[in-house]
């Protein structure tokens, strides 16, 4: 009687309600009769998808799917459904990270080269600095993104990466892995150690060689605590060690074809994990890029570098190069065989990934690839294919149902499941018409930053329209602006200055809103970064 | 009575030692035996060159040489005219990087009342380095500013500013945006008139609004003399047609504008730098306006310009019939004008062409044309013999004559070369 | 069967061999003024070009057909101009926030669509030896490269090069032109500037001293078990590698005293200088130049733009020439690059060098500086097939740059350019099509 009840009980058991842990029982769906591109396996033209637990539970043909019956039915009539599309390298919910601007101290001799130069934070996480909107939420939705891995941006050592699926408002349900890979600029310091490209390659090969040898020496040491001096500890080397000597993933930005070289060294040299992102003119090194066999997260930014001969030839050929030969990149490198991610890195519009993905395929891109390329490969480089990427049985329930083939223009996406939570998805608000969108007047204040260093620079605008006038003082000088325009929110306008007694014409050109302005001044010197921040009146 | 007549003596023999120490500036000299270059008639395979007080009394093949005359054998020579600098900051400054010897720049963008021969320098070491180029006479022009001030013209000899000067003024030197000196700097695009013509055209109209209340006042009494203003008065002699006006411009659209502008203005002008000057032949030449070109060792505007943009453009405006001239742009690199000139002619100007634009053409411009710039009667004995091409890098020169005086062609090169050949080997 | 089986291993060994000797292009230059530079002149001659090499310079060449001819009748056809000092293709040019920064090295960031290396081709450069500036007193590595505009920048590196370290005396390590508000640092003075120099050279003695002796611990039959390597530091393995001579020292300096204090550093630490940058005070002391071996790379009559520079006579280049020295003419920038043969036509008139003394500063003497002359720097059988076809004599003020020739390869070419010009003018002036590509 015994062994009966305990079989009876193993048998309800088993056969019991399914283990569910955590126990929150949200909403099941059944998303019926709908087009269906699971990515992992042929379309199906009549489909049916079952939600549950946050998981897709189920996928095939709708007469071969059975619906449980708590299952909320929801009609894919017309529609069509895709994986949630994952950007693989977004800026999305940051807050600008405010440095305090290092400065060399006045009288201080020459330090040797120090072992964790100032403004080197490989320990920051994105994680930490998450924000998360709303609107930002709604407008990637909109866009088709269910997963963002969010990047910090400031700084040769960026930081550290956190994967997040886009379900709410809680930072922490957001997250998917935490932290994902360490991400490496190729820019420099200002007013400090390193000033200069040349300085950075120095000391990303001399952090990473103090990296091995701190773990050297904490390995010795904690075998033997007693026959050592204890190590020093740096915060900034323990951030780098899981990455240089763990083999953690490193994600480098590449601004050009010089950079991608230059990541592809440093990967060789220090035997790291390595992805390159950015890279819209790997197209340009293409065997180089073939050979080194790296995970590839390629933007979908299409403006030239600035290194790039088609930004220095000309206007004419720069717009060619954005509109018709930077597209082509995706399209090159499937032709090379290369596998590859797309991301919004790079871009000023979010609304810009889909334009530009429908421009990658124009330009020679097959459409499955682009897919793939927002789905299963970004997931599969950022190891995550267990989870996401594709619909199948047992991912992540990430989906989203369009009114028609993704890429095509006038495809809107019209419900997003995010760990299978349904939103509906809204309308965009109307965009700000005409010239005013935003009301300028006021003081403002900021930095021109060049290769050639820092200088203030502070306005006092006076807005009629889409008319600017006003004034600028850089370096102690004050001058009228001249031929000030705001259209929108692309500003525009030129400070006439005199340098070393000669006239001189600076153009700036950058979008303003309520309380930053940025964007580009042509100099002698090369373009210069603008950034300003309204002043506060009291 | 004797300490009077001891006073007497000395003095004779002070005087008798003054007048002996004097130079001995010889008033008649004959240059025998040269290829003469008179640049404004064909060359003459060997003449004589007369020169009497000063100014060349004969130029030709056979010139009966005067009793008396000092003559300077010169066969196998090459006798051109004095080199002229259109634009220089000779004596205006020394070390470039330190202001403390800079002075041809000012702050301000109006500033009509500076005038550059009034801040020189006669004793600048790089004077005598750009005679010794065959250079005698300079253009010493202020820059800074959008109105920068008048310019003059200097001899390239003379013990003070005074004994410098030829003619001042000679221009009002405006300067609009140039590019710098590296390639690839854009300017802004403005589809209207830029600020800066805006700006010339309201300081005129303010110049004539002043003039015309002050004459009032002046003749009729009915009215109060206005206060005096600084930067009316100085532009009256450019309203009355006296002297041009200097434009520094080089971006094609501001070349264009500023010959609608003096159109409109009914100003004297004269164009300078051009940089973009290919773009507009056209205009340039239906202006009418000469062009001076500015030192060919400036970078063109953009990659779109061409990399030779600065150096053919005085070949497609001289072959339009432009006139125009040369200039160094500097002070330590002065002596490099006969260069420029070289230099467009390895781009398409005619040999000839090249070296009048650093000769007669150069006068012409400069409104001196009557007393220099060519080897003929009349003019000043401005007289450079060299043992070649004056515009060749390997030509040596070997006489200077300015104004019928021979010169010093030892500069600072030499003497501290001497100084440091002298030490002793260890 | 044997020769069967040797037959197949050279057509194996040539398939590997192949691409390595493929290298570089074919080209025949035919009836130009030939100047050699160190094997005299031919009024009516050729140079023949085989992969990239110089097969022949003589009279009555011939070329296999397919070859490239290129009628040279009436022109000068020099080797291709050597700039020994420049700051090109190169994206930065300092490390200017430490006063040592032998680590960083200009091989890691070079730029090869910088627009200046076509400006350099258009004035008949073929080589550069682009350095880090002179910021510091004691800057970064340096790289000579080949300006294959075009190519990617990792083909332009030229190995055979000697390794520099630049080091800057004098005003602009100094900083003597910054204002306080700008951030001054130490040093101050050229006391300073050399207190630095010497501090880190002994720094990097003891750290030589340190790995020394960890190797030879390492070596030993037991060594200790607490045994770790020192820190590697790569700014002090950069300074070691200039003790050990695997560095040279390229040396920015303007008076003759700092350059005399610069010799008696490098004596006392046994260091090797090649060459003194711009030195425009070289005349004074070419007693002392000339004893210690070493060149100095200058501008011929570009002075009195700094103090330390106003006594930087024209004469200095001609006058060390003759003393024995070995000069070179350089650029330091990407304007006077397109007219090094100008700069070298100026020591015919400023201290009257012959035709032959004037090309040497800008050819042989430059690619001695950078023991790179056994592969260019003058038109000899056996070298790079690297020259510059002119249209009048180089040292002429009236000379053109028509043709710039790398390893056989033409990179620029004033008649293929004017052509292109004409026709984009044309393109642009016909009527727009309707529904074609923008």
């Amino acid at each position: 009687m015994k062994k009966t009840t305990l079989l009876l009980l193993c048998l309800v058991l088993w056969l019991g309600p399914e283990a569910a842990w955590p126990a929150d029982v949200g909403p099941t769906y059944a998303v019926v009769n709908c087009k269906v591109v699971p990515v992992s396996g042929p379309v199906l033209d009549n489909g049916t998808i079952v939600i549950r637990d946050g998981l897709i539970k189920a996928v095939g043909p709708t007469d071969k799917v059975i619906i449980p019956e708590d299952a909320e039915i929801i009609d894919g009539q017309g529609l069509t459904a895709y994986p949630g599309l994952l950007d693989a390298h977004s800026q999305v919910f940051l807050e600008p990270a405010r440095e305090e601007p290092a400065s060399l101290g006045r009288g201080a001799p020459a330090q040797p080269q120090p072992a964790a130069p100032q403004g080197f934070t490989p320990e920051r996480q994105a994680f930490k600095l998450l924000k998360p909107t709303k609107a930002e939420r709604a407008g990637l939705h909109r866009l088709g993104f269910a997963t963002v891995l969010v990047v910090p941006s400031k700084g040769i050592f960026a930081g550290q990466s956190v994967l997040l699926n886009l379900n709410g408002d809680k930072t922490e349900a957001m997250v998917v892995r935490q932290p994902v890979a360490l991400h490496i600029n190729f820019t420099t310091e200002r007013g400090v150690y390193p000033s200069s490209l040349m300085g950075t390659m120095a000391a990303l090969r001399q952090s990473f060689l103090d990296a091995q040898d701190y773990a050297r020496h904490q390995t010795a040491w904690q075998a033997s605590p007693r026959r050592f001096k204890r190590p020093e500890f740096s915060p900034f080397l323990e951030a780098l060690v899981p990455y240089v000597v763990g083999k953690r993933p490193v994600i480098f930005t590449c601004a050009n074809q010089e950079d991608i070289k230059r990541a592809i060294g440093l990967a060789e040299e220090f035997k790291l994990n390595v992805l390159l992102s950015g890279a819209n003119e790997a197209w340009r090194v293409v065997e180089a890029v073939k050979k080194a066999r790296l995970p590839l997260l390629i933007s979908l930014s299409f403006k030239p570098p600035l290194t790039s001969l088609y930004a220095n030839q000309g206007d004419e050929l720069k717009k060619k190069a954005e509109d018709e030969i930077y597209p082509a990149n995706p399209a090159a490198l499937y032709k090379a065989g290369l596998s590859f991610a797309l991301t919004s890195y790079g871009l000023t519009k979010a609304d810009d990934v889909l334009k530009n993905a429908q421009a990658a395929i124009k330009a020679g891109l097959p459409r499955e690839e682009a897919l793939k390329a927002l789905t299963i490969h970004p997931a599969r480089f950022l190891g995550v294919e267990a989870l996401l990427g594709s619909l199948e049985a047992g991912k992540i329930a990430n989906i989203i149902l369009t009114s028609g083939e993704i890429f095509e223009e006038k495809t809107q996406v019209k419900k997003i499941f995010v760990d299978g939570q349904m939103f509906t998805v809204e309308k965009p608000p109307p965009a700000a018409a005409g010239p005013a969108a935003v009301s300028l007047n006021g003081a403002w204040q900021g930095k021109i930053t060049s290769p050639m260093g820092e200088v203030d620079i502070s306005l006092e605008l006076d807005q009629q329209g889409s008319q600017v006038t006003g004034t600028a003082t850089v370096m102690g000088n004050k001058r009228d602006l001249s031929e000030g325009t705001l259209n929108g929110n692309a500003l525009a306008f030129t400070i006439q200055t005199e340098i070393m007694g000669q006239a001189m014409s600076f153009a700036f050109q950058g979008t303003a809103d309520k309380d930053a302005i940025q964007g580009s001044m042509a100099t002698p010197m090369g373009s210069a970064e603008v950034r300003l921040t309204r002043v506060p009146k009291d | 009575m004797n300490r009077l007549r001891c006073c007497f003596i000395l003095g004779f023999f002070l005087l008798a030692a003054v007048l002996a120490g004097a130079e001995k500036m010889p008033s008649l000299i004959a240059i025998r035996g040269a290829r003469i270059i008179p640049v404004a008639s064909a060359d003459i395979p060997s003449g004589v060159i007369l020169i009497k007080d000063g100014l060349i009394e004969a130029v030709g093949p056979e010139v009966t040489i005067p009793e008396g005359a000092t003559v300077i054998e010169a066969s196998g020579l090459c006798a051109y005219p004095g080199l002229i600098d259109c634009y220089s900051t000779l004596g205006l400054a020394e070390i470039g990087q330190m202001p403390q010897t800079v002075d041809f720049r000012e702050l301000g963008r109006i500033n009509p009342q500076l005038r550059a021969w009034e801040a020189l320098r006669p004793d600048s070491m790089h004077i005598p380095i750009a005679r010794a180029s065959g250079i005698t006479a300079a253009l010493v022009a202020p820059s800074g500013g959008l109105i920068s001030g008048q310019s003059g013209l200097l001899r390239l000899t003379g013990w003070t500013p005074r004994e410098m000067l030829i003619k001042a003024p000679v221009a009002m030197h405006v300067d609009l945006p140039s590019f710098g000196r590296s390639m690839g700097f854009r300017p802004a695009a403005a589809a209207e008139p830029s600020q800066h013509f805006k700006e010339l055209e309201e300081a005129f109209r303010q110049a004539r609004a002043y003039e015309k209340q002050k004459e009032f006042a002046e003749k009729s009494n009915q009215r109060a003399l206005p206060d005096f203003n600084e930067a009316a008065a100085f532009l009256q002699p450019v309203l009355r047609g006296e002297i041009p006006l200097w434009m520094s411009v080089h971006a094609d659209k501001d070349i264009k504008e500023a010959i609608q502008f003096v159109q409109r203005e009914k100003v004297k002008a004269i164009l300078y730098g051009v940089s973009q000057g290919w773009k507009c032949v056209e205009e340039i030449k239906k202006s009418g306006l000469p062009v001076v070109f500015g030192s060919l060792t400036n970078m063109p505007a953009g990659w779109e310009d061409g990399y030779d943009a600065l150096y053919r453009t005085p070949a497609l405006l001289a072959q339009a019939g432009v006139k125009i001239a040369f200039s160094s742009q500097s002070s330590s690199a002065a002596k490099d004008l006969p260069f420029h000139a070289a230099k467009a002619a390895a781009f398409g100007l005619d040999k000839r062409e090249a070296l009048r634009a650093v000769t007669l053409s150069a006068a012409e411009i400069l409104g001196v044309a009557d007393r220099m710039g060519s080897l003929e009667k009349g003019k000043a004995a401005n007289i450079v013999l060299t043992n070649g091409d004056i515009l060749e890098f390997k030509t040596q020169v070997k006489k200077v004559f300015i104004d019928g005086r021979e010169t010093d062609l030892e500069t600072i090169y030499e003497q501290l070369l001497e100084k440091y050949r002298k030490r002793a080997p260890r | 069967m044997k020769i069967r089986k040797i037959l197949f291993l050279l057509a194996w060994l040539g398939l590997i061999l192949a691409p390595a000797l493929a290298r570089g292009g074919d080209l025949l230059i035919k009836n130009g003024k030939i100047l050699t530079v160190t094997r005299g002149v031919l009024d009516k001659g050729d140079v023949l070009i085989r992969n990239g090499i110089i097969q022949a310079v003589g009279t009555d060449l011939q070329a296999p057909p397919g070859v490239r001819t290129y009628d040279a009748w009436g022109k000068y056809v020099i080797p291709g101009i050597i700039d020994s000092h420049t700051h090109v293709a190169l994206s930065g040019t300092n490390e200017s926030a430490d006063t040592d920064t032998a680590e960083v090295d200009m091989a890691d960031v070079l730029n090869a669509e910088d627009l200046a290396i076509f400006t350099a081709l258009s004035g008949g450069v073929t080589m550069v030896h682009t350095m880090h500036g002179s910021a510091n007193p004691i800057g970064g590595q340096n790289v000579v490269l080949s300006l294959k505009w075009g190519r990617p920048s990792e083909e332009m590196i030229v190995p055979e090069a000697f390794r520099t370290l630049k080091f800057a005396l004098g005003e602009n390590p100094k900083r003597a032109n910054l204002s306080d508000s700008e951030g001054l640092r130490y040093p101050q003075s050229r006391m300073g500037v050399n207190a630095i120099i010497r501090r880190e050279m002994l720094r990097a003695r003891t750290y030589m001293e340190q790995w020394a002796r960890y190797l030879a611990q390492k070596q030993m039959k037991n060594p200790p078990k607490d045994l770790l390597p020192p820190r590697k530091d790569l700014r002090l393995d950069a300074l070691a590698d200039l003790l050990r001579g695997k560095l040279v020292a390229r040396v920015h300096s303007y008076r003759a005293d700092e350059t005399l204090e610069f010799l008696g550093l490098a004596k006392e630490f046994g260091f090797k200088v090649a060459c003194f940058e711009h030195i425009p005070e070289a005349f004074k002391i070419t007693q002392e130049l000339k004893e210690a071996g070493v060149g100095t790379s200058v501008f011929i009559d570009s002075w009195a733009y700094k103090i330390e520079a106003a006594e930087g006579i024209a004469l200095s280049a001609a006058y060390c020439t003759r003393q024995g020295i070995l000069v070179s003419l350089n650029s330091d920038g990407n304007e006077r690059i397109r007219r090094l043969f100008n700069e070298a036509g100026k020591t015919l008139r400023y201290g009257r060098l012959t035709e032959e003394e004037a090309l040497r500063l800008v050819t042989i003497n430059p690619a001695i500086q950078l023991g790179v002359d056994k592969i260019v720097g003058s038109l000899e059988a056996g070298k790079h097939g690297d020259l510059a076809v002119f249209n009048e004599h180089p040292l002429s003020a009236y000379a053109r740059c028509d043709l710039t020739v790398i390893e056989g390869e033409v990179y620029f070419d004033r008649a293929a350019y004017l052509q292109e010009r004409e026709e984009a003018a044309k393109r642009a002036k016909a009527p727009k099509q309707t529904g074609g590509a923008r």
